[in-house]
């Protein structure tokens, strides 16, 4: 297929997909960066795609849109529950795709080094490679290779690898699959995902990390992945190649409740906390986890489970996916930091003194909010293994 | 209009702020294109968006607009069904969005929010306290909107009554700027003269509605029931038995015909019993009223020759029940067919039965590109609104899709003219002025051109929907 036949093809299958919506608004009554305007919603995103493609128009506005959905796919539930069902997060991704590749219109300025750090140093921030395993030192983990097998690889990503805070979640899941002595190790070289370059539209640099990380996992003979970063399972389990291998991948939430179910794991420090649980959109709506979570918080000894006013399939998005993470959205177009403090403002309605998270994204962003609204002392921000590192 | 698009804009941000003066191609497409299958015409775009935060702003807007004849479009969520929204003649598209303050005073037991509000959020902030809204327009149109053209979406008329029946008072801003505080902070509404009611139902013509104070309604129980008839006529004959043997009735009825039901349940792979099917939503003050009232009509629906009816209290066959009915959207998808909600009757209740025959079979037999569609229908019997959706292929060209609109519009029209309906959801501008000059005569029309006329008397407030220009 050439260059032409490409950029046809992607116009062909954006505008088959846009051509069916009922404009009935349904989806933008459900999505968190709409603020005051029709135009921010996954409404006002795809009518922008749609007239973008019908008139020729590729602008800034255009990009500064389409760049601006954290992809947490609350509209698209919608849709499907009362409308056409259209894949409105597709939709915007590979209107991402078609800006970038074919309009050389994306992605925001501030993502052009993420993408590249991305490529060259396998993490966003641009972090030294030789450095991603750092956290792991001193702490007795192996290196998974066919000369030092594991039974479990544990994928880090790259937010728990080099984030102060996502390294905690590293640090606990680890402590928790060793005191269950599971023989597991992490990867001397793992690189990104991939999961937001493909967000961010570069669709060639996620082929090329997915090959990569599955050459790795490969070569160590791994034949089954945990990891606590939903974006990567996600990634791992709806979009790497090969399909049909023969590893299983899971999210720590659903191997630490085997480990329990099973007896292998042990929790018997009573905390004595009530906790309330925010759901990662790639965790829950996009990979439709919604019970694991809650169970393996449940059974902590002395934790109260008390849920946010929405939850589950309803959660509200941390403000960080699609993206979002590495860029500033341009003036009028509404703030991560505001999403996420309007969700931590839902947490404290709670009473819970903790917001538990299952992703090392929303763990950084809630944190902040906590902090930006100067509620340290009311609320802690926790991913589920810190909590369950303590009751060991 | 005297002056220059950019001037428009520069001095507009004088005004509001230069954050809520929007001027770029896609914000313009998005407060211009409506829920018509075809697409805006790039001719078709307001100059700009422009935003208030208050009445203030508004009126300093109005002001401006009305020196320099500049035409106003008020934009409150673009939801309307008959593109009231759409600027006609370029100008200024006035959002209300971000009116969107929400008090609720249960002292005074009333609420006040802004025009620009959503419903979907006033409902859930007074669900919160356990009070109800009694406006039940889809949840993204804005409050503003609803009282605007005294809509209360899928209730039945006579139980809490329409937005006239419950707003206490409104702020309004006159094309000629003046701010007006009408109505009450008591809950005892004004006998005589009360010029909040002026405006509710004025659909945007001779003011702009910035702020509502709506009396608080306790939430009351419900209890919904489920009937499966063989066709969509025997529901029509239920509903006037309804009426007639003094049923209780539900605060929301709906129903769904035979073609839709079908379609409904094979995309949620239900097995329900085929042929159409109505739904209820009883209410009293108690569950145990409420349940009772929804006995009442599971014994109606049985009476009226339902094959199987009941009370939906298994929560996983309530979801799919109503999925049936919220699913009304996605038909035709498959097929390759756009669809496109393009009716309301509201027959007088001894013809809903006729009328709803008549609209299960209304595509059969033409020779016109109605004919060429695929209808569908469903809609409200609480009070009744019969909707037909039509669907026809996305492939068809904008001169095609424009003339199957106005096919469709003529028929609405004369359906309506024949069964007495007055188009009870949607309001009248600007398509609905022919049915509305035959319906009540010229004299009426012309009365209310005269009142714009004496609002209005440069004619900027939402320009060509009186005139009937879509």
């Amino acid at each position: 297929m050439n260059e032409e036949q490409r950029e046809e093809n992607i116009e062909r299958d954006l505008n088959e997909a846009l051509i069916s919506c009922e404009k009935c608004h349904f989806c933008n009554t459900v999505c968190p960066v709409v603020d005051t305007r029709v135009t921010q919603g996954p409404f006002g995103i795809n009518r922008a795609i749609y007239y973008g493609l019908q008139w020729n128009e590729f602008n800034e506005e255009l990009r500064d849109l389409v760049y601006s959905c954290t992809t947490c796919n609350k509209c698209v539930e919608m849709c499907k529950k009362v409308s056409r069902a259209l894949p409105l997060v597709e939709i915007i991704e590979k209107a991402r795709e078609f800006l970038l590749v074919e309009k050389m219109a994306g992605p925001m300025p501030e993502q052009v080094g993420v993408l590249k750090n991305m490529h060259v140093r396998g993490n966003p921030w641009g972090n030294p490679s030789h450095e991603r395993t750092k956290w792991a030192e001193g702490l007795d983990i192996k290196f998974a290779s066919p000369d030092n097998k594991v039974d479990v690889l544990y994928f880090v990503g790259c937010a728990s690898s080099y984030d102060a805070q996502g390294q905690k979640i590293a640090k606990n899941l680890s402590k928790i699959l060793k005191q269950a002595g599971i023989n597991f190790g992490i990867l001397e070289n793992e690189t990104c995902s991939g999961h937001e370059a493909r967000r961010m539209g570069e669709t060639g640099l996620f082929a090329y990390l997915s090959e990569a990380n599955m050459e790795m996992f490969k070569q160590a003979e791994i034949n089954h992945i945990v990891t606590g970063d939903p974006h990567s399972f996600y990634s791992f389990t709806k979009e790497y190649p090969d399909q049909d291998n023969d590893f299983t991948v899971q999210h720590y939430t659903q191997f630490l409740n085997e480990l329990i179910d099973d007896g292998r794991l042990k929790l018997t420090t009573k905390l004595n906390k009530t906790v309330t649980y925010h759901d990662p959109c790639y965790l829950g709506r996009h990979s439709e986890m919604f019970e694991e979570p809650r169970k393996l918080i449940q059974s902590i000894p002395g934790v109260t489970l008390v849920e946010i006013e929405d939850n589950k399939k309803d959660s509200d998005c941390c403000g960080m996916g699609g993206g979002r993470m590495w860029m500033e959205p341009p003036k009028g177009l509404i703030s991560s930091q505001a999403i996420a403090e309007k969700r931590v403002h839902q947490a404290l309605d709670t009473g819970a003194e903790i917001l538990l998270t299952a992703c090392p994204f929303c763990n950084i962003t809630l944190n902040d909010a906590v902090k930006s609204l100067e509620k340290e002392g009311t609320i802690k921000v926790m991913d589920i293994t810190e909590l369950i590192a303590m009751s060991l | 209009m005297s002056v220059s698009s950019e001037q428009l804009a520069k001095d507009l941000k004088n005004i509001v702020g230069e954050d809520h003066v929007h001027t770029g191609l896609f914000e313009r497409i998005n407060y211009a294109d409506t829920s018509l299958p075809y697409d805006v015409a790039q001719g078709d775009l307001p100059d700009c968006v422009v935003q208030p935060a208050n009445a203030q702003e508004v009126s300093e807007v109005l002001k401006y607009a009305n020196e320099h004849k500049v035409p106003v479009t008020t934009y409150g969520s673009g939801t309307s069904l008959i593109f009231g929204t759409k600027p006609k003649h370029h100008g200024i598209t006035l959002s209300t969005e971000r009116l969107n303050s929400l008090e609720i005073n249960e002292d005074h037991q009333w609420f006040e929010c802004g025009a620009g509000i959503k419903t979907g959020q006033v409902i859930k902030e007074l669900g919160k306290l356990g009070y109800f809204l009694p406006i039940q327009t889809q949840i993204g149109s804005s409050v503003g909107g609803a009282v605007s053209i005294n809509t209360l979406g899928h209730l039945t008329d006579n139980i809490f009554g329409r937005p006239v029946n419950n707003v206490l008072a409104l702020e309004v801003v006159l094309a000629t700027g003046e701010i007006l505080e009408t109505g009450s902070k008591c809950l005892r509404r004004a006998a005589g003269w009360d010029l909040a009611r002026i405006f509710i139902g004025s659909e945007g013509i001779l003011g702009i509605i910035t702020k509502i104070r709506m009396v608080l309604i306790p939430m009351p129980e419900t209890v919904d029931a489920v009937g499966f008839f063989k066709t969509v006529e025997e529901i029509g004959h239920a509903i006037g038995m309804m009426y007639k043997n003094k049923y209780p009735l539900p605060m929301d009825g709906e129903f769904v015909g035979e073609k839709a039901c079908k379609v409904g349940y094979e995309a949620l792979g239900l097995d329900f019993p085929e042929g159409a099917m109505a739904i209820t939503r009883s209410m009293g003050r108690t569950k145990e009223d409420a349940a009772k009232n929804a006995q009442e009509m599971v014994k109606l629906f049985k009476s009226a020759g339902a094959t199987e009816s009941f009370i939906l209290d298994d929560p996983e066959i309530a979801e799919k029940v109503w999925g049936v009915r919220e699913n009304a959207m996605r038909w035709g998808k498959e097929k390759g067919l756009k669809g496109y909600l393009a009716t309301e009757v509201n027959p007088a209740v001894p013809r809903l039965a006729e009328a709803m025959t008549e609209l299960t079979h209304i595509t059969e037999g033409r020779n016109d590109l109605i004919g060429q569609t695929e209808a569908y229908l469903y809609g409200h019997v609480g009070s009744d609104s019969l909707h037909c959706l039509f669907a026809f292929p996305y492939s068809w060209s904008t001169e095609k899709m424009k003339q199957v609109v106005d096919e469709i519009w003529n028929l609405e029209k004369e359906l309506q003219l024949k069964y007495d309906g007055v188009g009870g959801d949607w309001g009248w501008l600007p398509h609905r002025v022919p049915f509305f000059r035959e319906k009540y005569g010229e004299t009426s029309y012309e009365l209310i051109k005269k009142m714009k006329q004496l609002f209005d008397p440069n004619n900027i407030l939402n320009r060509g929907n009186v005139e009937g220009e879509v």
